[in-house]
């Protein structure tokens, strides 16, 4: 795809200013149908993630490398989805998505486990040798992770603040391609983010359409350029199963234009709590 | 030339560079900023005495002002603080790089006044870092805007106006480019009295630009500050190889010498939209300080061509006299390729070939073998680029200097005229002129 089409598809963002910006007068208990279905949403992806991440280890733990490295990226895109929520667990967060540079002593390092430490096997050293103990700890910590949330009850301004939260994640470490380094699945992940995001953004919607029509519009343009962009690395274009081409095959120019429309959606999503008066 | 006292006329301090650095100086003193000479005279203040109390600076309230034919941070004697942050453009047509310079201009504008940002409801990011608190002061800041070779490329119409000598940067023979620290669609140089000044400005202009802008690499650098200095003019600050820097510099105050070397207007194959601005080179240049500290003085004297210690061309006087080449035709007093002979020898006809240097010294952290890694971010503005930087640095490859220093990085850009008044914005004149050209 020429560079142009691309920077096109990435740029229908912009029109933001930072003026003082309006706030709806949101009723608190307006607060709780959209929580209680985000929390739905959280379950469910949760279960996918579940039995995703069972098949995934068990693929390991047979010793099936293939099989095991196109299950990397599909099932880590359920817990992309829900990290403000899975984040809330700083020890589990920790044991299952921490990335080597989290540890002094790197990929050595005896507390490096979870995902990134089977990416490391899988796709650096090709092998799913001696890695069952680490698939079996993974498999115990997503089960936990699943009975902790369910236990949860969900803070409205950590919902809320999500959005946001989620275009930090990929501005900080999707774009450069720091988080798959060694899959280079780092699109599956990107477009985890943008999900769980917008999923965020449509349940409260709403409750700031009136007060902000612009506001709205302008999120709503800014994902649509993203999903855009997405959509052009994507392996089948009518298949989201296909999942996507090597974060490798995305050039440096490309790489730069997505920036534009994720950092306007986390500044804006970052006014979604002021909006809601959170 | 009254563009120059346009452009000067509202700042609280003369534009004299020898008495601002004596102004700077009592501003060191008073903030106890370095020196034993005046340490022993700490400012009184009532908590002056608590370890966390912060440092006192009398300089916070001096502002340059914005608006003017030139832009300022040219011109403008160097602070203490400076940094060049080049960036890419994201905006992907001349609708977004429009609001791109008007968002800066309005910022820019705001940040080297001063002010108060307004009050946000606390559920909301607030307006600013806050690092400098809810009102902030001038502080000497000024940014100055300018555009690289590749923002003509296709995507704003902007091709046919490109400045005439306006070029991607290309390696010269000793250097060794990091592409990570090259080029850029626009720089931004920025200066004031502070640290802290530069990065809060830095902070806002990417708060107000998202989408727009991404910055793409920065260097920050400081200049030593001197003691004020009474009867004598005061000597330049010294870089990081110990050697006053900046002594031979054209003289800023004279405006026929400015219009012929530094500003863009009477080469009739400029574009018309870029009379008033100036090409701006920088340069990252890596100084091997370890290796210079055990070089012999008498060597480091003739690598550059004057004193250590007190400035002064190897063929005597003090700093400010002109080094006498003409009786000294086989480098017997000043070599033929010590640096200042070949940055300008000074010869008749050379005179064009003359650059406005403003420097400053970086430190970064440290190399892999445990070297310091620091230089000298080298800013020079002139207006003609190929008879500026790209001629001087041509007659000073291979160099003895070269022993201890190593480029890295940098870019060439264009620095845009000034704004004129509040209705005016940075870039409006190249707009203007490719209106029709896209
Ligand atoms: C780390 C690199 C460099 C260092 C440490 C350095 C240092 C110095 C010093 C100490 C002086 C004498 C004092 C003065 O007149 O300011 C000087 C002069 C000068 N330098 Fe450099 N310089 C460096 C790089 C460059 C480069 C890259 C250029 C241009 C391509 C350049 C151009 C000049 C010029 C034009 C003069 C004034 C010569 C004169 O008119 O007498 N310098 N430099």
């Amino acid at each position: 795809m020429s560079r142009r089409s691309l920077l096109f598809a990435a740029s229908a963002f912009g029109l933001m200013t930072l003026q003082t910006p309006a706030q709806a007068d949101v009723a608190p208990d307006a607060l709780v149908e959209p929580v209680a279905e985000y929390k739905l949403y959280v379950l469910d992806n949760l279960d996918q993630f579940v039995s995703h991440t069972e098949k995934f280890t068990q693929a390991v733990e047979h010793g099936h490398l293939q099989r095991a490295q196109a299950l990397y990226a599909p099932t880590r895109v359920y817990y992309e989805r829900i990290e403000p929520i899975a984040e809330l667990f700083a020890d589990l967060d920790a044991s299952i998505d921490a990335r080597e540079d989290d540890y002094e002593n790197g990929v050595e390092d005896p507390d490096f486990t979870g995902f990134h430490r089977l990416e490391y096997g899988l796709f650096k050293e090709r092998t799913t040798q001696g890695f069952t103990s680490y698939a079996k700890r993974l498999m115990t910590d997503v089960n936990d992770l699943e009975s902790r949330v369910q236990g949860l009850t969900f803070p409205p301004a950590k919902v809320v603040g999500g959005a946001a939260a989620l275009m930090e994640e990929v501005a900080a470490t999707k774009v450069s391609g720091e988080e798959d380094r060694y899959s280079h699945t780092d699109l599956w992940d990107f477009q985890g983010n943008v999900d769980g995001s917008q999923k965020i953004f449509e349940l409260f919607k709403p409750l700031v359409a009136e007060e902000d029509p612009a506001f709205v519009q302008r999120v709503e343009k800014n994902f649509a350029a993203v999903e855009a962009t997405l959509a052009h690395y994507r392996r089948e274009a009518d298949n989201p199963e296909a999942g996507f081409v090597s974060y490798e095959k995305v050039s440096q120019a490309d790489r730069r234009a997505f920036v534009g429309p994720v950092t306007v959606l986390a500044e804006d999503l970052s006014t979604l709590r002021g909006k809601l008066g959170l | 030339m009254s563009d120059q006292s346009d452009n000067t006329s509202r700042c609280p301090f003369a534009l004299d560079r020898r008495r601002f650095l004596q102004g700077l100086g009592a501003a060191g003193a008073a903030a106890g900023l370095s020196g034993s000479a005046w340490a022993t005279s700490p400012p009184e203040t009532d908590n002056a005495h608590d370890v966390t109390s912060a440092p006192i600076s009398t300089t916070t309230q001096q502002s340059h002002p914005f608006h003017g034919r030139h832009q300022q941070g040219i011109l403008t004697p160097r602070p203490a603080t400076g940094m060049v942050v080049a960036c890419d453009v994201l905006a992907w047509d001349r609708a977004g790089l429009e609001r791109l310079l008007r968002t800066l201009t309005e910022r820019i504008a705001f940040l080297t006044q001063g002010g108060t940002y307004p009050e946000r409801d606390p559920s909301y990011p607030p307006a600013d870092s806050g690092i400098l608190g809810p009102t902030i002061a001038p502080d000497a800041l000024t940014v100055t805007v300018s555009l690289g070779a590749s923002l003509f490329d296709e995507r704003f119409g902007l091709t046919s106006a490109k400045p005439k000598h306006l070029q991607r940067m290309t390696g010269f023979p000793n250097d060794a480019l990091d592409p990570t620290r090259c080029h850029g669609d626009l720089s931004l140089q920025i200066c004031a009295n502070t640290h802290d000044t530069i990065i809060h400005a830095l902070r806002d202009i990417i708060k107000h630009t998202p989408g727009l802008l991404m910055v793409r690499w920065k260097q920050e650098g400081t200049v030593p500050v001197v003691p004020p200095s009474h009867d004598t003019p005061t000597p330049s600050a010294r870089n990081y190889l110990g050697f006053r820097d900046g002594t031979a510099n054209p003289s800023t105050d004279d405006d026929d010498l400015m219009n012929a070397l530094v500003w863009s207007g009477t080469d009739p194959g400029e574009p018309d939209w870029t009379h008033g601005g100036s090409y701006q080179v920088v340069r990252i240049i890596r100084n091997f300080v370890e290796r210079w500290d055990r070089a012999p003085l008498g060597e480091q004297e003739a690598i550059f061509g004057r004193r250590k210690d007190s400035g002064a061309p190897l063929s005597g006087g003090s700093e400010y006299d002109a080094p006498d080449y003409a009786n000294d035709a086989d480098g017997k007093i000043t070599p033929l390729d010590a640096h200042i002979r070949l940055a300008n020898p000074r010869t008749p006809g050379f005179e064009k070939h003359r650059i406005l240097r403003r420097p400053f010294n970086y430190s970064n952290g440290v190399e892999a073998n445990g070297q310091l890694d620091m230089g000298l971010l080298f800013i020079v503005y002139q207006a003609d680029l190929e008879a500026g930087f790209i001629t001087v640095q041509n007659r000073l490859n291979g160099e003895p200097l070269e022993e201890y220093i190593k480029p890295v990085g940098g870019g060439y850009f264009f620095t845009l005229p000034g704004a004129v008044d509040d209705r005016d914005f940075l870039g409006r004149p190249l707009l203007k002129a490719t209106a029709t050209g896209i």
